[in-house]
């Protein structure tokens, strides 16, 4: 049993294989935002190098997102091509969730922040409870500002020593903002690090882990049950709601 | 033996896969379109078409299956608009089309756009073949293109600012009619006087078979607000009419120019805009009179649609062409 689990929703693309075993191997590029000339070109070494042929593939993982539109869409796409193509399984992956596996026996509160613009971010907050799906969540995935994060996260902390890191690319963004606010919730216990620029950012060996906890617990499912979470509306169809455009008649 | 195509169009707003059996002759041709979708905007959001592609590519691929009776493992070529048109679009045709192809090791083979719209016309009539005059007229191109063999082309004329259908849309939108442009002042044409008011037909220079549209359609609305100021009412069939005859009187007179040129006794329309009641009757009659044969789609092959994408697959396959897997959008990709 093999999972080919695909990560396309941050700068870099990666496609890993898992068994249950939970052994992987794993493909990069470093080549940034080229996803759909790399990511079946990746597959293919991947699975070359592992002696195995796509026929193989018992099951496809994909980050469902949030991240960069384009890049879920890639991902969701061809992840959704593959299953209906083999006839196999898929299991969508909570991309924010995924980094509790970026990071092993992590005791403190994990917390990703993807630059959303707008002066927002795509984050949320999850406490590795046991190895398993039984992540705690502490923020509910979504769009925040920043300092809604900071909100939520002193909330879910009151009275607690405790320690919290910061993954994703969020933190090229908000740096400066979140070492102000660290020195300032210092005092009541909470320590603030950024996670090493190794794990900072979406993986698909991560992917792969929750995808096979997923597995085991019975949540692969049909392509046609995998929706992309974009966290976001259209800008356009925003402007429409709110009533800054107009309906064209 | 039968040569199974399998084609995904998605570069604007139709997401349609088709299968097609020996290159012209059509199993499946389904289209999704998302006309009703951008309509309340005034015309196609690429942030929404792409994610309504997304939603539904996998949907009509399954459907063109199933109407033309065949499974992917039946398929001999996986064919693909690899632009141009809208990235964020044409990458959900491409990632579905490359995972495909991985997933069965079929052959893939990319199709640029407007050769898809040509290639329309080998599936409308069996007997056509290069060489030939080709007039593309659609929402994103008008172009005059001499079409030496299947995989042969030389871009003879192409329009300098907007596309004839993008200058209808800007035109039904100051008259108020609605969005998508061509169809609508098309209809409420029929009911208008074309000689009512005299647009100016921008030639360009002599002998040369470029066009310019932004001067008619900016006369049409200097037209309006000369009215509008002189407190006259408008009568919107006879500007509709009068605008439509001076866009359409450049063209076809281009078109026949440029077959007589280059000695091509066929013209082949194609696009979306080659749909237009119009356009087909006065290119007719300039044919007619030249001696020159006209080609033209039915119009459900005018609009997009991956059947001419199977069709123009079908013949670059044929000629060597062939892609791998590091295929990718080009949201300008040049014809020649
Ligand atoms: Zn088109």
């Amino acid at each position: 049993m093999y999972i080919l689990a695909i990560e396309t929703t941050g700068a870099a693309a990666s496609v890993a294989l898992i068994n249950e075993e939970g052994l992987i191997s794993s493909e990069a590029t470093g080549e940034r935002l080229n996803h759909l000339q790399n990511l079946m070109l990746m597959t293919e070494k991947l699975l070359d190098d592992s002696k195995l042929s796509i026929g193989d593939v018992s099951c496809i993982g994909v980050s469902e997102g949030p991240g960069s539109f384009t890049g879920i869409r890639i991902g969701v796409s061809t992840a959704r091509a593959l299953s209906q193509a083999l006839n196999i399984p898929i299991i969508s992956v909570p991309t924010l969730k995924t980094f509790v596996y970026n990071i092993d026996h992590y005791k403190g509160i994990i917390c990703p922040i993807f630059d959303a613009r707008r002066n927002q971010v795509y984050s949320g907050a999850y406490v590795w409870d046991r190895q398993g799906i039984n992540i705690t969540e502490k923020i509910k995935g979504d769009a925040y500002s920043i300092l809604e994060i900071f909100e939520e996260l002193e909330k879910s902390t009151t009275g607690q020593d405790t320690e919290i890191m910061f993954f994703g690319d969020g933190i090229t963004v908000y740096e400066e903002q979140i070492l102000n606010w660290a020195e300032k919730v210092s005092a009541s216990g909470l320590k603030v690090t950024f996670a090493p620029e190794n794990i900072r950012y979406q993986k698909a060996s991560s992917t792969a882990c929750m995808a096979l906890e997923l597995f085991k617990h019975d949540r692969a499912t049909s392509y046609e049950n995998i929706k992309p979470v974009y966290m976001r509306q259209a800008e356009a169809q925003r402007k429409l709601d709110e009533g800054i455009l107009t309906a064209y008649k | 033996m039968d040569h199974l195509t399998m084609a995904i169009e998605s570069s604007c707003d139709e997401t349609s896969v088709a299968i097609v059996r020996n290159g012209r002759e059509i199993l499946s041709n389904i289209i999704s379109s998302q006309i009703e979708v951008h309509k309340v905007f005034g015309g196609v959001v690429p942030e929404i078409a792409s994610r309504h592609h997304l939603k539904n590519i996998n949907g009509v691929a399954d459907e063109a299956l199933k109407v033309a009776g065949v499974t992917l493992d039946d398929i001999d070529l996986i064919g693909v608009t690899q632009g141009p048109g809208l990235v964020g679009a044409l990458l959900i045709g491409l990632a579905t089309a490359k995972a495909f192809a991985f997933a069965k090791n079929k052959p893939l083979v990319g199709v640029h756009h407007i050769q898809g719209h040509i290639s329309a016309n080998y599936i409308e009539h069996k007997e056509l073949e290069p060489p030939f005059m080709a007039l593309v007229v659609s929402g994103g191109h008008t172009s005059i293109i001499e079409v030496l063999g299947y995989n042969e082309f030389k871009v003879i004329g192409r329009t300098r600012d907007d596309a004839a259908g993008e200058a209808f849309d800007k035109v039904a939108r100051v008259l108020g009619l609605g969005y998508p442009g061509g169809p609508l002042i098309d209809e409420i044409a029929k009911k208008g006087n074309k000689e009512a008011i005299h647009f100016k037909r921008v030639y360009l220079e002599k002998d040369g078979f470029d066009f310019s549209f932004s001067g008619t359609k900016t006369g049409v609305i200097n037209y309006l607000n000369t009215e509008k100021q002189a407190g006259r009412e408008i009568n919107i069939p006879d500007v509709a009419a009068s605008f439509q005859q001076a866009v359409m009187e450049v063209i076809v007179r281009k078109a026949v120019d440029a077959a007589e040129k280059l000695g091509q006794d066929k013209i082949v329309l194609a696009g979306g805009v080659a749909a237009n009641s119009s356009l087909r009757t006065m290119l007719e009659n300039a044919c007619r009179h030249k001696g020159i044969m006209l080609f033209c789609p039915s119009t459900i092959l005018c609009t997009d649609n991956a059947a001419m994408i199977a069709c123009a697959a079908y013949y670059k396959y044929k000629e060597g062409y062939l892609d791998d897997m590091s295929l990718d959008a080009f949201p300008n990709l040049p014809l020649e």
